[in-house]
């Protein structure tokens, strides 16, 4: 028996790979593809959560010193308003670069993307019918936009994942509704500074994770 | 213990790299063969060649679907394939004490 057995059976690409090269060759192989596959990689991440806090807190200034509350000023908006497209837009190129050629299980079925839409929706829908009936602007554009729709988004999805069983998103999902609900104890102007540095959070630790477990 | 501990049909390269990508897939998906090219850096016809020897031994199994140009083509590992790789992994970590 020599050492080169194996390798000299298995083909000539194989000839002198030895062992400790192969173990860094797949060590590299398994983080490259995990990166690669990644749809929220670290990095996206960590600018979502620099994204969140910027708007969250761009909103939370401008309704700070209101008396009476009258929901974030018009500059505000124009500040959270490029940077949810900013978001959103670098959110879908990443993932479907991620995820091209990737079919199976882990796409979302006709049935999930009908339960997140539906929750996004309603929970609009609602602000609507609770703007149009008068009711006060501290409910309706501050209390009411930072609060219920992470609660039931979050909610949504951590029992979307949950059929999945996948445990990490599940806990992230249910630390974005608990950011939510914690938001309902802060007021309507402490609730965009609890969503902001809330979310942020969130998004920072989820980041850690993915990037824990792909070295793993 | 020895190289011979080490599976002959992974321990080459190429097909180290294949077999360590599809194993990046989570359960129940499945790789387009184009993607899988794009992320390995082959050609066709030798990402072909090493997918065969694979299939032959039942770590892989691939899928054609549709006719003609329109025709895909995606590759999974199965779970002979994903036992082969753990127990390559246990094999490369005894012969170094440890990964």
């Amino acid at each position: 028996m020599n050492g080169t057995r194996g390798t000299s059976q298995a083909g000539t690409a194989g000839d002198g790979l030895d062992p400790q090269q192969a173990a860094t060759l797949l060590e590299q192989t398994k983080l490259q593809a995990r990166r690669q596959l990644e749809p929220s990689p670290p990095w996206l991440l960590v600018m979502r959560a620099a994204l969140v806090l910027a708007a969250c807190g761009s909103a939370w200034l401008s309704v700070r010193g209101q008396h009476p509350y009258t929901g974030p000023t018009f500059a505000a908006i124009l500040v959270v308003v490029p940077l949810l497209v900013v978001n959103f837009a670098v959110t879908v190129a990443v993932a479907k670069r991620a995820t091209t050629g990737v079919h199976g299980r882990s796409r979302l079925r006709p049935a999930e993307i009908i339960v997140m839409t539906v929750a996004w929706v309603a929970v609009f829908v609602v602000m609507g019918v609770l703007a149009s009936a008068g009711l006060n602007d501290a409910i309706v554009y501050g209390w009411y936009p930072v609060t219920v729709p992470l609660i039931v988004a979050g909610l949504a999805w951590a029992g979307v994942m949950g059929t999945r069983a996948h445990w990490r998103a599940v806990g992230t999902a249910l630390a974005v509704a608990v950011v939510g609900a914690a938001g309902l104890f802060a007021g309507p102007v402490g609730a965009w500074a609890v969503a902001g540095i809330g979310l942020c959070a969130t998004l920072l630790v989820s980041a850690a994770a993915i990037a824990w477990l792909q070295h793993a | 213990m020895t190289n011979d501990a080490l599976d002959p049909l992974i321990h080459v390269p190429t097909r180290l790299r294949i077999v360590a990508t599809l194993a990046a897939l989570d359960d129940g998906d499945t790789l387009s063969f184009t993607r899988l090219q794009d992320m390995i850096g082959l050609t066709p016809g030798n990402l072909i060649i090493h997918l065969r020897k694979l299939e032959d031994a039942d770590y892989v199994c691939s899928e054609k679907t549709g006719n003609g140009a329109a025709s895909k083509t995606t590759v999974a590992l199965t779970s002979r394939g994903h036992a082969a790789l753990d127990a390559y992994t246990r094999a490369l970590r005894d012969l170094l004490g440890g990964l």
